[in-house]
């Protein structure tokens, strides 16, 4: 008995990884449907929200029912965008939400990326008692934090002056190391994101054991057909 | 043509079908390789064990949706069962829109009721709150008016005993963040540790642990799980095997296989730069 | 009178003032001040929901075009469109009939659709950083080698298999991670609060109109 779920999730696995042979319908059949359930997914869930929400304190008064008919009217200026005249109108609603994201970042972005860091690196001691290894990888972060930093803030001819030429050196090569630490990181992420792709192709459990003869079945018919249309292009 | 001439021109499709050959082998035939624990899945299993009292209210978030999966979720699993196993409060929220469906995923895994957990007394799902991090914000600042209704009942968080003293950023104990992206830890930061003070761990994809650094060092962050090799540490030491273990000596094998092809494509190059 | 608000001081003002609303009660102790901007920032949750439909009208536009012009590849646009307009339709909060976020066809399409789609899309990624090892990650210059030994490093210290049989490699990694990394991302991230302080005062001060571009008008 075929388990259209399952045969359905495996085509669309390697619809999309036939790509890694070259572009083909399979591929595009895959990316399309993905477009396509993506963006209408969301609109369940923002609509339940806005429905929980008229349950709850927007139902509670005639005061925050008109608050709320008013949220409501200003959201429907989203949707100007689309028309040139009105297009004036989209900008509302965007001007609100900009401002308050703006807001609630603003108000303590100074404490926990500005002042948490520095008053981490300024605890860093110098000398830690007994831990060689520790006092040198302290000295380090104390010599590449500024350094990094100052490559940021002072840019042009400053850069030409004796001393921002040894920051600029140290900097460099710290951020080198750093984004090839970023680089190892990565490696393991998209690899991570493929293995569990295939234990579910294999059907290793939990993932259900039918993937794995969906796999074999559906892997074979769009190779072969990728490759048999190629062969038969070369013929021609 | 010479040897490295013919390796530097190589059909790139052809590294394709190793990697693929280097994954699909140990998963078909596991090699059992050994797992050393790190420090990293010492410092979640202890922050869990020992720092989360009982009686604390726990606000657990997979902050992340379905290309996140893969790398988060055992990782999601594996601490949900921790924290189960402790009598804990537990707030389910998601700033994400398919957070709540991949904590329905995680339902069909783990059971809090096969733990004693009671929905509505131990445990609430809040869903999902659009807005970012101005939700976040919103929801420290008052929980009940950012989140009307919990989201398997659909009732009224006021009638649920439990929030009865869970009302705003100060009530929550700790933050247990799965996450794959923006929202994601900084605007946790900013929105309930620096007013708060509320403690953290985050979990997160290999991709987003470089920008973890600074807030672990600086202890905003009491301990951070990166990536699927970790997760696999993590059943380890909670003795409860699961998909990152299944999945470890594939993550060992490629990972070995890319160091190859750095190895030998710089060697291609070197040998074959002369000629060039 | 549309002329009047047309003019782009209207949402200038209203980014101001939303702006205000958040930072102010945060700093001084004004009850009604607090309860506004609560409210504020619920009504601006909701406004952020009801956008919820802009992509899947977009997605219309776009493809519907290429369905009407027949251009290369509509059939693929049908697919598209029709899969949103069935997620958009099961979707919507009506329990009462059906629908909604328990709805079986919507929840069927995220598990046996959207799920291995999302979690594949982005994990094609990985033969491509693999592909890009091999052919473009090369010791050309001291900064390049630099990154490449790192990176390698780093790529080892992942690995169970290197870091069981060669402990040093899982040290070294670690060191990678807590001090060039650290320093690194300390570094961004403190320029960046700098960056956002100087954004964020900049569009209140009306000087970053950038997000309000488009519709052919200033």
């Amino acid at each position: 008995m075929v388990d259209i779920a399952i045969w359905t999730a495996v085509f669309f696995t390697l619809g999309i990884y036939s790509i890694l042979y070259r572009e083909n319908p399979w591929f595009r059949i895959a990316e399309s449907c993905y477009l396509g359930v993506a963006v209408g997914y969301a609109v369940g869930q923002d609509l339940k929200y806005i429905r929980d929400q008229w349950g709850g304190q927007w139902s509670s008064s005639a005061g925050m029912m008109l608050l709320f008919a008013i949220v409501m009217i200003i959201g429907i200026f989203w949707y100007a965008r689309f028309n040139k005249e009105y297009f004036y109108l989209y900008r509302w609603p965007l001007a609100l939400v900009v401002g308050t994201g703006i807001g609630a970042a603003l108000r303590t972005v100074i404490f926990s990326q500005f002042l948490a860091q520095i008053t981490s690196q300024a605890n860093t001691p110098f000398f830690v008692a007994g831990d060689m290894v520790g006092t040198i990888n302290n000295i380090l972060i104390q010599i590449m934090v500024p350094s990094v930093l100052l490559y940021f803030w002072f840019t042009g001819e400053i850069r030409e002056s004796a001393p921002m030429k040894v920051v600029e050196k140290i900097a460099r090569y710290t951020m080198m190391a750093g984004f090839g630490s970023a680089y190892g990181y990565t490696v393991l992420t998209r690899y991570s994101l493929f293995i569990g792709r295939a234990q579910f192709l294999l059907g290793i459990p939990p993932n259900p054991a039918d993937s794995r003869m969906a796999f074999i079945v559906i892997a074979f018919v769009m190779l072969a057909t990728m490759i048999g249309y190629d062969m038969f292009m070369k013929k021609e | 043509m010479s040897v490295w001439q013919k390796i530097n021109k190589l059909d790139r499709r052809y590294t394709y079908l190793l990697a693929w050959i280097f994954v699909l082998f140990p998963l078909l035939n596991p090699l059992g390789l050994p797992i050393p624990i790190s420090p990293d899945a010492h410092a979640w299993y202890d922050y869990v064990e020992n720092e989360i009292n009982d009686g604390d209210v726990v606000l657990f978030t997979p902050m992340y949706g379905v290309s996140g999966m893969p790398e988060l979720f055992p990782m999601t699993v594996a601490t949900m069962k921790h924290l189960l196993t402790k009598d804990v409060q537990i707030v389910v929220v998601s700033f994400w829109n398919q957070g709540p469906l991949v904590f329905n995923t995680l339902l069909t895994q783990v059971d809090p009721a096969d733990y004693g957990y009671v929905y509505g007394e131990d445990w609430i799902r809040l869903g999902y709150i659009p807005g970012s991090e101005t939700a976040m914000g919103s929801f420290a600042a008052n929980i009940h008016t950012t989140v009307s209704a919990d989201y398997v009942e659909g009732r009224s968080l006021d009638s649920f005993p439990m929030m009865a003293d869970i009302q705003q950023g100060e009530d929550i104990d700790v933050i247990v963040s799965i996450e794959t992206g923006t929202p994601g830890t900084p605007e946790w930061m900013r929105q309930f540790n620096a007013p708060f003070g509320t403690p953290q761990i985050t979990g997160c994809i290999g991709v987003s642990v470089s920008g973890m650094i600074p807030y672990l060092q600086s202890g905003q962050l009491q301990a951070l799980m990166p990536g699927l090799t970790v997760s696999a540490e993590y059943e380890i030491l909670l003795n409860k095997p699961g998909l990152a273990v299944a999945g470890v000596d594939a993550v060992s094998t490629s990972h070995v296989y890319v160091t190859l092809l750095v190895i030998v494509g710089n060697l291609a190059y070197f040998m074959t730069r002369e000629d060039n | 009178m549309s002329d009047v608000l047309r003019r782009i001081e209207i949402p200038i003002a209203l980014t101001i003032i939303a702006t205000l609303l958040q930072v102010i009660p945060y700093y001084f102790e004004i009850p009604a001040l607090e309860s506004a901007a609560n409210t504020a920032s619920n009504g601006v949750l909701l406004i952020v929901a009801c956008a919820t439909f802009v992509g899947v009208i977009s997605i219309i536009q776009v493809h519907g075009k290429r369905i009407q012009r027949q251009s290369e590849g509509w059939y693929y646009s049908l697919l598209v469109i029709g899969l949103s307009v069935i997620m958009a339709l099961t979707g919507l909060p009506f329990p009462e009939a059906g629908l909604g976020v328990n709805n079986s066809i919507y929840n069927w399409l995220f598990i046996n659709v959207q799920t291995p789609l999302g979690g594949t899309m982005y994990s094609i990624i990985a033969f491509f950083i693999t592909s890009a090892a091999f052919r473009a990650f090369r010791a050309r210059n001291l900064e390049a080698s630099i990154i490449l030994v790192a990176g390698t490093i780093m790529v080892m210290g992942n690995a169970p298999l290197l870091t069981n049989y060669f402990p040093f490699i899982a040290d070294v990694s670690l060191w990678i991670r807590s001090v060039p990394n650290l320093a690194t991302m300390r570094g961004v991230m403190i320029g960046g609060a700098l960056g956002s302080i100087a954004l964020a005062v900049r569009t209140l001060m009306g000087i970053e109109r950038g997000y309000l571009r488009g519709g052919g008008e200033e």
